[in-house]
């Protein structure tokens, strides 16, 4: 396979790396979650 | 969806994912974060550009980098990596303005038909969840993938 075909298939290219694994415990769009739990809040999702 | 994306770098749990985007206003950096909501088995996707000098993460900045398709579809193949491990959880998005949702509904619409191949999408209107239709405005989307067996 060629870089374009990788470049064009479905498949994400992800290169993994550790050094990333502090951001995850921190939360970056702490707004947008506020939001989304509020929308979630006022919709008739079923589960909670 | 074979469109062109960037290629990501991802923490070791696929929480996290940070790529670049590259125009006429140079390179940019993007960071998308999946974050659990309170409810049972909703995360959030949060998506913004990175300020590599101060850190700063930002989701209303509009960077006009000429590459939004690009962008998109890097964005939309993190929910496929993040779905693809974590397959049972829902991913909850909505824009950071009103004509960003529009642009996100804009997306899903046009590659709808290979999006429900594999998902089941839902639209909030009306804070009511409905399946998506073209030509509806919503206020948010969520996104599944589908329980596919293939035990034969």
């Amino acid at each position: 396979m060629t870089i374009k075909q990788l470049n064009q298939s479905n498949v994400p290219i992800i290169r993994l790396k550790s050094s990333m694994n502090k951001l995850s415990k921190e939360v970056l769009f702490p707004e947008k979650l506020a939001k989304a739990n509020e929308m979630l809040a006022k919709s008739d999702w079923p589960i909670k | 969806m074979n469109l062109e994306k960037y290629t990501m770098d991802a923490d070791e749990e696929l929480f996290t994912f940070e790529f670049e985007s590259h125009g006429p206003k140079g390179r940019i950096r993007k960071i998308v974060q999946y974050t659990k909501t309170n409810w049972k088995d909703i995360y959030n996707l949060g998506f913004g550009d990175k300020d590599e000098n101060t850190g700063e993460i930002s989701d209303f900045s509009i960077s006009n980098n000429l590459d939004s398709n690009r962008v998109l579809a890097t964005v939309a193949s993190s929910v496929s990596a993040f779905t693809l491990k974590y397959p049972h959880l829902w991913v909850y998005a909505t824009g950071s303005s009103e004509s960003r949702t529009r642009l996100y509904q804009m997306g899903i619409s046009r590659h709808l038909d290979e999006i429900q191949l594999e998902f089941e999408v839902f639209g909030l209107r009306k804070n009511q969840w409905i399946p998506f239709s073209r030509n509806i405005n919503y206020q948010a989307f969520i996104i599944k993938r589908k329980n596919i067996n293939f035990d034969l």
